[in-house]
């Protein structure tokens, strides 16, 4: 583990400091669109994981943020007396289930098979999701999941229909599975991962258990992405295919590339923006879509390393600790 | 269950089959040769089937429609390669796959802008309308001149690379690229040639769908996702692992829904996940 600097732990004060502070100085809204950042920022996080870590491009990612939500969901829905955290656990469960077994098929394929095969779950999921009407309410999807009372939380109770409490929990959520993500990539499992991505023969020869590693990281950012989903169908109080769909697997990809793949934290300011921008330019144009397709190829093409590229190196540094080895 | 339900039913089938083929069979082309997989496929097969229905609402002429969609969508693949996919092959897979991914969101979004985001019906051709009898049952022409055409693909894919000097070039430039080069042969004009023609299929292929499975935004999608079945259960880059794979899920489809009509839409990726418990590499792939 490399040490601190005192300016990073300065800075980390200062971060935590404003986003505690946060919904005291915003507006509903603006909280609002912050909480959305925040549980897309651990979705794209959790994406970015397979993607930089262990060289595996999902476009399926959805899939698991789908299984989130709607276990969360469904669990308080029908469930009585369910309790609340244990709502979000099994959305994290179901995401982690849901990667153990669509990983089992997949991490055993390298490059296009690989990709081309999550996003053939992910739809096989979506149309799960749209046929079985008693379960999952079909396109209808379901609403109504928050208590309407306050839940008793042992130590405080927290209302789930005021906007405030709602940032505070998820932000919470989400700041604790980020930190230990980010552990776990600095542990032995974390180098192993990176061994495997870098030349999984030699990897193999050397005695570490390719397909074991890939589908230890392949479920852990599924559970990472199930928590994401579970935190969503919360926020909404609602959930809908869409929620599983191959939209929601692209807009996941633009984040992470808007932001730059090449560093742990790259993918949040990709949320950022994506929810900022989308918020900007549907604004503007009805066809922001369209736009945001032909920013997405620009970015492929000439700009590789995402925003987080733009900022100068000698600032960068402050932040290397999360850069991807 | 009577025999001719379940001979018609057969019969249908086969036609989504052939025309699972028709669509799989550029993107296996692609695969099999230039080694991406191209996600712009479903986008070009959907343009296909738009510009097809502009082609007949202005002239009313089907075979016009049949012959000015795949030039156009072709044309439009030669740039796709030419300024996007070129670019991008020096940082690897994973950015070839993204723009084409990009290219695939991008042609979607610029369709429903274009032409609106709903259906578009495309009526069959006089010329193809009506059924003929059949051993005692009517059966819609148009279903046969599908299965027609993409026979016609299927020998004229077989004759190029089985019997021309083009194919004999394409099949030498896939194994060394370098020594084809070396010969005098121009590589990146082949490539271009042969990502242009498997973009000219899919465009093909949409027009042919637009009157049988109708013109509609998501139809790219749709169809994206049971030709990547097809791609994964036949085997990469193998026509006839495509071949095999679009007839299998065509019948299972079309059975599926006579039986278990709520199953249906989760049939051919049951199929996926049991062929790839038995054969990780496809039915005719070649290697895990």
């Amino acid at each position: 583990m490399r040490r601190f600097t005192v300016l990073q732990v300065a800075l980390a004060i200062l971060l935590a400091a404003v986003l505690l502070a946060a919904p005291r100085i915003l507006t509903i809204v603006q909280t609002r669109m912050l909480t959305e950042i925040i549980y897309f920022s651990l979705f794209a996080v959790s994406f970015n994981l397979l993607f930089a870590n262990a060289g595996l491009l999902s476009f399926g990612h959805a899939a698991y943020f789908g299984l989130g939500a709607y276990v969360t969901a469904i669990s308080l829905k029908h469930v009585a007396g369910m309790p609340f955290f244990a709502a979000i656990l099994l959305g994290a469960l179901a995401g982690t289930v849901g990667g153990i077994v669509i990983g089992f098929f997949c991490v055993r394929r390298k490059g296009s098979y690989f990709a081309l095969l999550t996003l053939a779950f992910n739809q096989f999921l979506w149309a799960i999701a749209w046929k079985w009407r008693e379960v999952t309410g079909g396109d209808d999807g379901i609403g109504g999941i928050v208590p309407k009372k306050p839940v008793d939380l042992g130590i405080v109770s927290v209302d789930f229909n005021n906007v405030t409490n709602k940032y505070y929990l998820i932000l919470i959520i989400v700041v604790l599975c980020l930190a230990v993500g980010w552990y776990l990539m600095r542990t032995p499992f974390g180098n192993t991962v990176m061994a495997v991505k870098g030349n999984d023969e030699r990897a193999s020869f050397l005695g570490y258990n390719v397909n074991r590693s890939k589908l230890l990281i392949f479920s852990l950012a599924a559970c990472f992405a199930g928590i994401a989903g579970s935190l969503f169908a919360l926020f909404q109080d609602f959930v809908a295919p869409s929620a599983i769909s191959m939209a929601m697997s692209t807009e996941v990809l633009f984040m992470a590339f808007l932001g730059g793949t090449g560093s742990f934290f790259g993918p949040i300011l990709g949320a950022a923006i994506f929810v900022y921008f989308t918020d900007w330019i549907s604004s503007i144009t009805d066809r922001w879509e369209f736009i945001l397709g032909l920013l997405f190829i620009a970015l492929v093409l000439y700009f590789h390393q995402g925003f987080i590229g733009l900022i100068p190196s000698r600032l960068k540094s402050l932040f290397a600790i999360g850069e991807n080895r | 269950m009577e025999t001719s339900t379940l001979i018609i039913q057969a019969l249908h089938g086969l036609v989504y089959g052939m025309l699972l083929f028709l669509v799989a069979s550029g993107m296996t082309l692609v695969f099999g040769m230039m080694d991406i997989l191209n996600i712009a496929h479903a986008a070009f097969y959907m343009l296909g089937a738009y510009v097809g229905y502009t082609v007949l609402m202005a002239t009313g002429n089907f075979w016009l429609a049949l012959f000015v969609a795949p030039v156009v969508v072709g044309f439009l693949g030669a740039l796709v390669e030419r300024f996007f996919l070129r670019k991008v092959h020096k940082y690897g897979h994973a950015f070839e796959l993204l723009i084409t991914f990009g290219v695939f969101f991008v042609i979607t979004e610029a369709v429903k802008w274009i032409w609106g985001d709903f259906p578009r019906p495309m009526e069959v051709p006089p010329a193809l309308s009506g059924s003929i009898h059949l051993l005692g049952f009517q059966y819609p022409v148009y279903r046969f001149f599908i299965l027609i055409i993409s026979f016609i693909v299927l020998a004229g894919l077989l004759y190029v690379f089985l019997k021309t000097r083009l194919g004999i070039r394409i099949r030498a430039a896939v194994s060394d690229a370098q020594m084809v080069d070396a010969l005098g042969v121009n590589v990146p004009r082949l490539f271009l040639g042969v990502f242009s023609g498997g973009s000219a299929l899919a465009g093909l292929a949409g027009v042919v769908a637009g009157p049988f499975l109708s013109t509609y935004p998501a139809m790219g999608l749709d169809m994206l996702v049971d030709t990547f079945v097809v791609v994964v259960v036949g085997g990469f880059g193998s026509l006839p692992g495509a071949l095999v794979a679009s007839l299998m899920i065509g019948e299972l489809q079309s059975f599926g829904i006579l039986f278990i009509p709520r199953l249906a839409l989760v049939f051919q990726f049951l199929l996926m996940a049991v062929v790839l418990i038995i054969r990780p590499a496809g039915l005719f792939g070649e290697k895990v």
